[in-house]
Formats: C-alpha cells, structure tokens, sequence
C-alpha cells in the first residue's frame, strides 16, 4: 500500500506527496497531460522535440542543468504518445532547488532560434542512432501506420518524418508551449522522507503565482473498427526474417485492459511462457519471440514481435503464432498458469516500490488516469481476471481482422 | 509576496555522506559473504560470482555458455521446471557473464526464499547441459549474434578491444560466426567442473536480510559438498599485445558512425583511480560534461557521448564513445581532442569544480539509496578484492582535489597523442 496525501493549488497544480523515510533522496516527478497524441499530423515529433527545448533554460535561469548539479542533483525525461514526464532526484536538503527550476520553466522559456537549431540536430541524430541505424529499428515506424488509419497512434513519438523536425519553427515551439504547459494540465509527484506540510508551503511559493492556462479539449479522433487483416511487405539489409503482428485492444481505462495484460504475460512473459517454450525451445521457429502491450491510454496495441530461425518459412511461422493464439481463445489454459502470471505480477510490483521514483512516477501516471490511489488496486485487478474473461477478450482481440502484420524480410533469404 | 525567481535558493553542499558497510561473515566451508540489510520490502537478492569469465576459457564461448546455460536443467529439474518454478514464485535468476567473471543473482520475494533458493543450489552444483539444450541455445545466440553485428556500436567495441590488447589476449580477443560451431558439450562440463565451486566464488546478500536468510544461505551453499575436486586450472597469463592506433571499419549505407578513443590505464587498485575519476567526470561522465556540451549541445553531432574508466580484474581502461552524425567522424574527434587538451592545459574554474564535485556527492549518495544499489557498489570492488575503504576514499578525493591536481593527473594519464581510435560506419 503506497500511502499519499493530494492537494491543488489555485491555478490547477495537482500535488501527490509520499512519505518514504528509507531514503536521504526525493524523487520529484512532474508530469505534463501532453503526448505524441496531441501533435498536428503536419507537425509530428514535437513533444519530444519540446522536451528537449525544457533543459535548454528557462525565463529567470539560464542553465537547467547547472544549479540542478550543485545542488546534488540528477534528472532526465521522457516523451511518450500520451504524456511528456520530467524527473529528479536528489538530496533531500535541497529539495527546495528543484521547486525553483521546475516552476521557472513551466513559466517560460528562454526560446532562441540557436537553441532550437542545436535541439533540432540531437533529435534527428536521436532519429539515426534509435531507428535508422539499428537492424529492425524502423519497425515500429513501420507498424504504427500499419494498424492506426486515424488516431494520431499512428505516428511515433519520433515524429512520422523527419522532415517535421526539420521544419520546426520557433513560432511553432511556442505555440505548443502555450497550449500545453501550464499548472492546470500537469501533476506533480513527490517522494522521500518529506512532510505534507513542507510541500504544501513550497508549491504555494513556487508555482502558486504562476496562471492557469486555457488548455484546449482534446479532441482526438477514434479509430474505427478495422475490417479486414492488413499486411505489408518490407525487405531491408538485416541478417534474419521478421514478424511483427498488431491486434487493437482496448484503452488503459477499461477492465479488460487488465486481462490483455495478462495475456501477453502467459505468452511471453519469462521463459516459462507459452511462445518460449512452444517456438523458440520445442519448435526452434525463431530466435526471440515477445508479446507485449503497448499501455497507451486511448485504444493501445497488442504487439507479437518475433525473429525467425534461418531455416524457416515465414508462412509456418505465422501459422504457428497463429495457432498459439487459438489455443488461448479456445481456453486450453490451465489454472495454475493463470495464478503465475499473477504471482509474477505481484512479486514485480513489490520490486517496483524499492525505488522512491518509481513510486512517484506511478502516483502521477494514475492520478492522470482519475485517481493516484488506482496503484493500490492494481494487484487486485490483476488478480480478479478470470479465465473465462481471458477467454473472452483473447477471442475479440485475435480476430484476424483486427490484425496488422509486417512481413520484415532480409534481403539475403530467397 | 516578492519571489526571487533569478536566485537559486538556498542549498547545502552534500558534507557527509553516510557510506553504508556491508556485514563480510563467511559460511560454514569459508565462502567468503557480505551482506546489506537494508530496504522496505521483504525482498531478497542472492548475488553470486565466480571466477569463471573468458579470461579463463581455453576456448571462445564457453565461459558465457556455461553461465548462461545453468538454468537450462539439472539432474533434478529439466528446463522448463526450473524456468516453471522460478515464474510461479515470481522470481528471477539472472545470469551474467563478464571477462572476469560469471554471475549469477536471484531476485526473490522472501516469503517463497526457501523455495527458490534452492533452485539456485541446483542449478549451480548440478546442471547437464544436455545436448539438444545446448544446440538450440547456440543457434540462437549465433543469430543474435549476427544481428548485434549489425550494429556499428559493437562492430566498434571489439575492434577497439582488440586494438588495445591485442588479438590474442584474452581482453581483446574477438568472438567469430564460426566460434558457435566449436563448442562441445565436453568443454561446457570441464570449465564448469574447474570454476563452479566453493572455492571460486563470493556471495552478497540485500534486501531484508534475518538470521533466517543467512542460515537458509549456509544450509544450501556451506556445505563441503561442492569444493574444488580438480585442482584449479592455471590462471591464464597473457601478455599485452602492441596496441594499434588507428582503425577503421567501413559499413556501408549507414547514417552514423560509432567512434571509440582510448587507452589502457590504472584501475580501481591504483591510489590515482579517485582522481582521475573526477577528471574522466569533467570530460564525459556526466550529462553536464565538457564532451557532452561540445559535441552535443553546441555542434549537434550526436545524441550521447560519454567516458568511462572500465576496472577489469587484471588491467583497466579509458573510454570515450559515441554515435555520430556519418559524415562528421573526423570533426568530432577532433573536438574530443581539444577538449582533452584544454584539460591538460587550462586550469578547470573553480566554478565548473565545484559543480562537478557536487554531482559526484549527489551521485555517491544515489549508488547507496537501497538495497541494491548498495549491493551493486559493493560487487563491483569485491570481486576486484579491492579492501572495504574504498568509497571513503572516493568522497575524500572529490571533496579535496584542486585544479591544479587535476591538470597533473590529466597531463600524467591522457595525452592526445597516448589514445588509440576506432571508426565503425564512414570514415569521414
């Protein structure tokens, strides 16, 4: 049970604050409502070009990271399709030095088109050295596009084109600046061996005078129910043949978001699971075999990602993926397997809550969902899947046509 | 209320710092343990390291095989049971295998310890490595391994390694294609006959950490049962080769190039170590660093550079590596050589000192913040059987060390002239 209290200033501001007396660190933790998702499809790449813009200094401070390392700091960020997370961590004696910095730059920015040129450059050297110069790396820009025809899922946080990052302008940067960052549309997260009370005192004195913002509703696009399977064909200068298929599911807020999750576990989650043993050890199909879930908050993807020994045929390799997946629909899964899967998910989330940040990073994650104290039902949601909703939901979800696949071959097979 | 908003407030410069000390006891048969007792959950982590890393093989692989194929059946259990068990208790065995050494750590919810634990004992005194586990395990590895050469960074790693100490020598030696075509059942079972004893090995223990652990601990590995039965193999000795300057792969058709600069040079046994610490700190430890503002921010030639001192069991080496724009290879090394002269040249401002000396405090205290932090800052001094003082020794010098040190120590340890230089991608 992680324990909290929760407050908003005036302007907006939501505060978490979690007592964790085992630590001389405070993990400090804001996150910002804005992601990939809320990008203009001619302008793709910007919250993760903006993030990069947030250390570059802000209206009163110059340099981000410079006073952040006096005082003992350490920080980083990271952007995803929903939302756009900054952290700290550091002594808890100056707790008051990370206030001071994150307050000045949700204020303002010390926009310059230098500044935005040099970001610009790291973020397309980023583009090369993740996806571009890595064997398989453009399969997820690959897919994306694949399986979403409307919601803004369909492009990576990367951008969709490069050409979006080159073309950034500083009026664009600002504008995405003053729609998305304000008190109003953010939550911040505290923990360490902190007192309510303190914090409280701090955020009125940091970001209590700072004005809320009109932040425009969101009105994103649903994707509509796919109709027919869809593949596409690629061959690139890689040593092995690749699947990656792509299933809808449902969004972060529904149930059966929980028992997808479990689904991909008993397939691929530790070397006990269904597609390890059954392909990579007993059949010898491929070399790697994952299923994942994406975890986005609007309708997210079920992922299966696999590397085909040199030897095999893609069409048996599909088919044995397949056949995989109607062994879950047709429900011939014992009950012991489902209590692992369980048990996996409990133990892992004890070991989540070792570290300060974690734990605050998890608070603000579920409070933008609707309530921070939804980490403390996790266990039991996971642990109230039946079955018979396995059964269910694997059904709907392994449809063929709802599926997206990308045949990635290497130009070496026949 | 009137808000200075262009004053940093108040902070403190990090004065004390409490280094924690591990318990060191020994079991039963002497298995030399250390123990951390610290943390919020009822968790367990069993570190266990042998030397057993390539350095001792006679042949390529099978050092990493051994390591990595202990979970894959015993006399007692086959593969998928012990992979079964482990996921039902929600634990982790996770092996990992280095030139020096192989490593094995269970991750445990302490509740299910006594279970686990003695998976963990079987997995070490009694796998098989039985034949069609050991072909498949190969020809996965063998195509990842494929794969992984695909990728400039390690195409740069081992032919950077290779320069430094040569072809031969252990340190630098390459792994081939052909190298997963050579290993035999016979070589798995006699290197893990000579290596995997009670007498070739350290335990560490974190997490909460009872009387209770430490007796399950001695009951399943403080036994006489599993000593040396052969008398341990000689040690390889192996001589230095001469380094190689310059080198360059090309890779076609790639957007950026991975480059390496370096050289042999102390490691953590050396009284100089802490100090050139802070000196590798200021050049590329860090995101602030000099390398990371050059070459980053102000030219925007990469996404990451970074330094590193790498303490091996027998030598140590400096490291500067990154990811490049391909086209501008050559500028960049030539800003990472001004930069490490101006280190020699030019006293390093008190200010930029002072910074640095705070983030190294700040960092200290984050690689002792639980359980398994403390755990994994003491693996890495116990296995070089480096004595306990050596984090007190590590705050001593950052807080004390003086410009005019670190341009002793950096023109003693890093001429531009003394580092070797690896290009995998474009060479321009």
């Amino acid at each position: 049970m992680i324990k909290f209290d929760k407050f908003t200033l005036n302007n907006g501001l939501k505060i978490i604050v979690h007592k964790d007396p085992s630590t001389t660190l405070v993990a400090f933790n804001i996150l910002y409502n804005v992601g990939a998702r809320d990008e203009d499809p001619e302008k793709t790449g910007f919250a993760h070009l903006f993030e990069h813009l947030m250390f570059e200094g802000s209206v009163h401070i110059p340099s981000y990271d410079k006073p952040l390392q006096m005082a003992g700091g350490e920080n980083n960020a990271f952007t995803t399709n929903d939302i756009t997370n900054y952290y700290i961590t550091l002594p808890k004696e100056n707790i008051e030095s990370a206030f001071w910095l994150e307050s000045d730059r949700m204020l303002g920015l010390d926009f310059s088109k230098e500044k935005l040129e040099i970001q610009k450059n790291v973020v397309i050297e980023e583009f090369n050295q993740r996806y571009l110069n890595q064997p398989y790396g453009d399969s997820s820009l690959l897919l994306r596009p694949l399986a979403y025809k409307v919601h803004p899922y369909q492009w990576a946080t990367i951008g969709k084109n490069i050409k979006h990052i080159q073309n950034a302008t500083l009026t664009d940067v600002k504008d995405f600046f003053f729609h998305h960052y304000a008190p109003n549309n953010a939550i911040l997260s505290i923990s360490g061996n902190v007192k309510t009370d303190e914090i409280k005192t701090l955020s009125e004195k940091w970001f209590g005078s700072i004005d809320k913002k009109e932040i425009a509703i969101r009105n994103i696009p649903k994707e509509p129910k796919q109709k027919t399977a869809r593949t596409q064909t690629v061959k690139r200068d890689v040593p092995f043949d690749a699947i990656y298929k792509a299933f809808h599911m449902s969004s972060k807020l529904e149930k059966e978001y929980y028992t997808t999750d479990l689904i991909s576990d008993l397939l691929a989650n530790g070397k006990s699971s269904r597609l390890y043993q059954n392909l990579v050890k007993d059949k010898k199909m491929f070399s790697d075999i994952n299923a994942y879930i994406t975890g986005d908050i609007d309708e997210g993807l079920f992922i299966i990602t696999g590397k085909l020994m040199k030897s095999i045929k893609m069409e048996d390799a599909e088919k044995a993926i397949n056949s995989e997946l109607d062994k879950i629909i047709e429900g011939k899964i014992e009950d012991y397997e489902i209590e692992k899967v369980k048990n996996k998910f409990e133990s892992l989330f004890e070991f989540g809550q070792l570290s300060a940040l974690n734990k605050a990073m998890d608070l603000a994650y579920n409070e933008l969902l609707g309530d921070a104290n939804k980490i403390n039902l996790e266990v039991e949601n996971y642990g109230s899947v039946t079955k018979k909703e396995i059964q269910d939901v694997a059904t709907k979800l392994f449809n063929t046509n709802n599926s997206s696949t990308l045949y990635y071959l290497s130009k070496k097979s026949k | 209320m009137n808000l200075n908003r262009s004053q940093h407030p108040e902070y403190k410069n990090i004065e004390d710092i409490n280094i924690p000390s591990p318990k060191k006891i020994f079991l039963d048969n002497g298995i030399e343990t250390h123990v951390v007792n610290a943390g919020t959950q009822d968790i367990v982590k069993i570190d266990i390291t042998f030397n057993a890393g390539s350095w001792h093989q006679e042949k390529a692989l099978i050092a990493t095989t051994v390591n990595e194929m202990l979970t894959e059946g015993t006399i007692n259990l086959t593969s998928q049971q012990i992979s079964e068990k482990l996921d039902f208790f929600g634990a982790f065995i996770n092996a990992q295998p280095t030139k020096d050494f192989g490593n094995l750590s269970l991750y445990t919810l302490k509740k299910h310890l006594s279970e686990t634990i003695k998976i963990l004992e079987d997995i070490i005194k009694n796998p098989v490595f039985a034949e069609n586990e050991l072909q498949t395990f190969l020809s996965k590895r063998k195509q990842k391994f494929q794969i992984e050469l695909e990728k400039v960074t390690n195409i740069a790693r081992q032919e950077f390694n290779e320069q430094l100490f040569g072809k031969n020598h252990p340190y630098g030696i390459k792994t081939k294609i052909e190298d997963y075509d050579k290993v035999n059942k016979s070589d798995i079972v006699q290197f893990h006959d000579l290596y995997y004893n009670s007498e070739n090995c350290k335990i560490i223990l974190s997490g909460k950490i009872d009387n209770s652990v430490i007796e399950l601990v001695n009951n399943h590995f403080g036994n006489n049962d599993w000593g040396n039965k052969n008398k341990i193999a000689s040690i390889n000795e192996s001589n230095i080769g001469q380094s190689v300057m310059e080198s360059f792969i090309e890779k076609k058709n790639v957007t950026q190039s991975a480059i390496r600069l370096g050289k042999i040079i102390i490691n953590k046994n050396h009284p100089d170590f802490h100090k050139l610490n802070v000196v590798n700190t200021i050049l590329g430890g860090y995101f602030g660093s000099r390398l990371m503002k050059t070459i980053r921010e102000e030219r925007g030639y990469t996404y990451g550079i970074g330094s590193a001192l790498v303490s091996l069991k027998r030598e140590g080496f400096f490291v500067i590596l990154s990811e490049v724009g391909a086209d501008v290879s050559q500028n960049a090394i030539t800003d990472i050589l001004d930069e490490i002269r101006k280190l020699r040249e030019k006293k390093v401002d008190i200010d930029e000192l002072n910074l640095v000396k705070n983030y190294m405090l700040g960092d200290l205290l984050r690689s002792f913040d639980g359980p398994f932090e403390i755990s994994s800052s003491y693996k890495s001094i116990i296995e070089l059987g480096i004595e306990s003082d050596f984090y007190h020794k590590a705050l001593q010098s950052i807080k004390t060390i003086t410009p005019d040190e670190i341009i002793l120590i950096a023109n003693k340890y890093l001429q531009e002239d003394t580092l070797i230089r690896t290009i995998a991608g474009k060479y321009n």
